[in-house]
């Protein structure tokens, strides 16, 4: 009796040990997929947050601060790759993550950079024309009547003259 | 001076405070053209000079070197500079088709940079598990920067240079916005070395 109780379980030890190896197995794959998903986010976020900022830079804005942060997401993203070739699930999720933070940020400010930007070029280019258009109507009328003033001074200076007469002294 | 004459000096004047006056407005829409766009790729000794590489490197050194980028593209760039290590067989980048060494990356530095900017940083380096028979050379492993890779890689010896000779190779490489994929920039920059074992 004692004989098959013992029999039976270490057939069950066996069995457990087996569902044990199997199953660490299968998160272990599962936690590497997560984190290497985790890195890919990462890499695009990085894209779209670059993409957000050079659209900023193109409206006109300063982005050197967008810049720098991008250059932390860059390192994070570059140390998250390297965790999860070392095999390190955990901490390429987690650099992984604190990448997809800073990148999601920058995209945010520099959308809102951007918009900044176009609002305040708008008004730089509505100033511009007008200071152009009023400048040249105000100096046209001004030339004309200068013009004009000049015309009539000149007329009446040269029909004020006397005619010289010449005396032929031979 | 006759009364003509003086109304050509008021035209001319007129004309040229007209155009001066237009400046603004004109500034909006006349772009004028850039100047030439390129990025630069360098390295330099561990002296910050180009010279002092390191070239007969062992097992038991650690070698520095210092990894240079300057953007000169009229706008912010997303470069990529990926380090790899090669044999003399191995194909080098091909300039003239703009692709990149088939060699896998081994690390790589990701770099963000404005207009005009620059950026420099150590390169740190040293090899493991490096031996030697039968006119053949194998190196396990490389680090860079701390971080330990495993590149077992061969070399045979070089009769000529008397040397197992390797490259480690940067490669530049950029974000390309419209492909939304980093695309080999044309531009790498290469170091010879002797590696024997200790």
């Amino acid at each position: 009796m004692l004989k098959r109780v013992l029999k039976v379980s270490g057939s069950l030890l066996l069995v457990l040990a087996l569902v044990g190896l199997f199953s660490h197995g299968v998160f272990n794959v599962r936690g590497s997929d997560g984190a290497s998903s985790s890195v890919g986010e990462a890499d695009v976020a990085i894209r779209r947050a670059f993409n957000a900022t050079l659209e900023a830079e193109r409206a006109g804005a300063n982005v050197s601060g967008l810049i720098l942060r991008l250059n932390e997401a860059g390192g994070l993203l570059g140390e998250a790759e390297i965790a999860l070739e070392n095999g390190n699930s955990s901490e390429a999720a987690n650099k992984a993550g604190q990448c997809v933070g800073i990148a999601e940020s920058v995209r945010s400010d520099a959308d809102a950079l951007k918009a900044s930007a176009l609002n305040e070029a708008q008004t730089v280019f509505w100033t511009y024309l007008a200071f152009s258009v009023v400048g040249i109507a105000v100096f046209v009328v001004v030339l004309v009547l200068v013009w004009r003033r000049f015309k009539n001074g000149y007329v009446g200076k040269t029909l004020g003259m006397k005619p010289e007469v010449a005396h032929d002294e031979a | 001076m006759k009364l003509e004459d003086y109304k050509v000096v008021f035209v001319a004047v007129g004309l040229i405070c007209i155009l001066l006056l237009a400046v603004p407005a004109l500034s909006l829409a006349v772009h004028f053209p850039e100047g030439e766009k390129f990025s630069e790729l360098w390295v330099l000794g561990s002296g910050h000079m180009a010279g002092d590489y390191p070239f007969n490197v062992n097992e038991n050194g650690s070698y520095l070197v210092y990894l240079g980028v300057e953007n000169h593209l009229s706008s912010s760039a997303y470069y990529e500079v990926i380090l790899k290590f090669r044999n003399e067989s191995e194909p080098l980048p091909n300039e003239t088709a703009g692709v990149s060494s088939s060699s896998p990356p081994l690390y790589v530095y990701r770099v963000f940079l404005q207009d005009g900017q620059s950026w420099e940083q150590p390169l740190n380096f040293s090899f493991f598990q490096v031996s030697a028979a039968q006119n053949q050379s194998v190196v396990g492993g490389l680090t860079v920067n701390g971080v330990t890779l495993s590149v077992d890689k061969h070399a045979v010896w070089d009769d000529g240079g008397s040397g197992y000779f390797y490259e480690l190779l940067m490669e530049l490489w950029i974000y390309n916005v419209t492909s939304d994929a980093s695309q080999f920039h044309n531009r790498f920059v290469g170091l010879w070395l002797n590696v024997t074992a200790a």
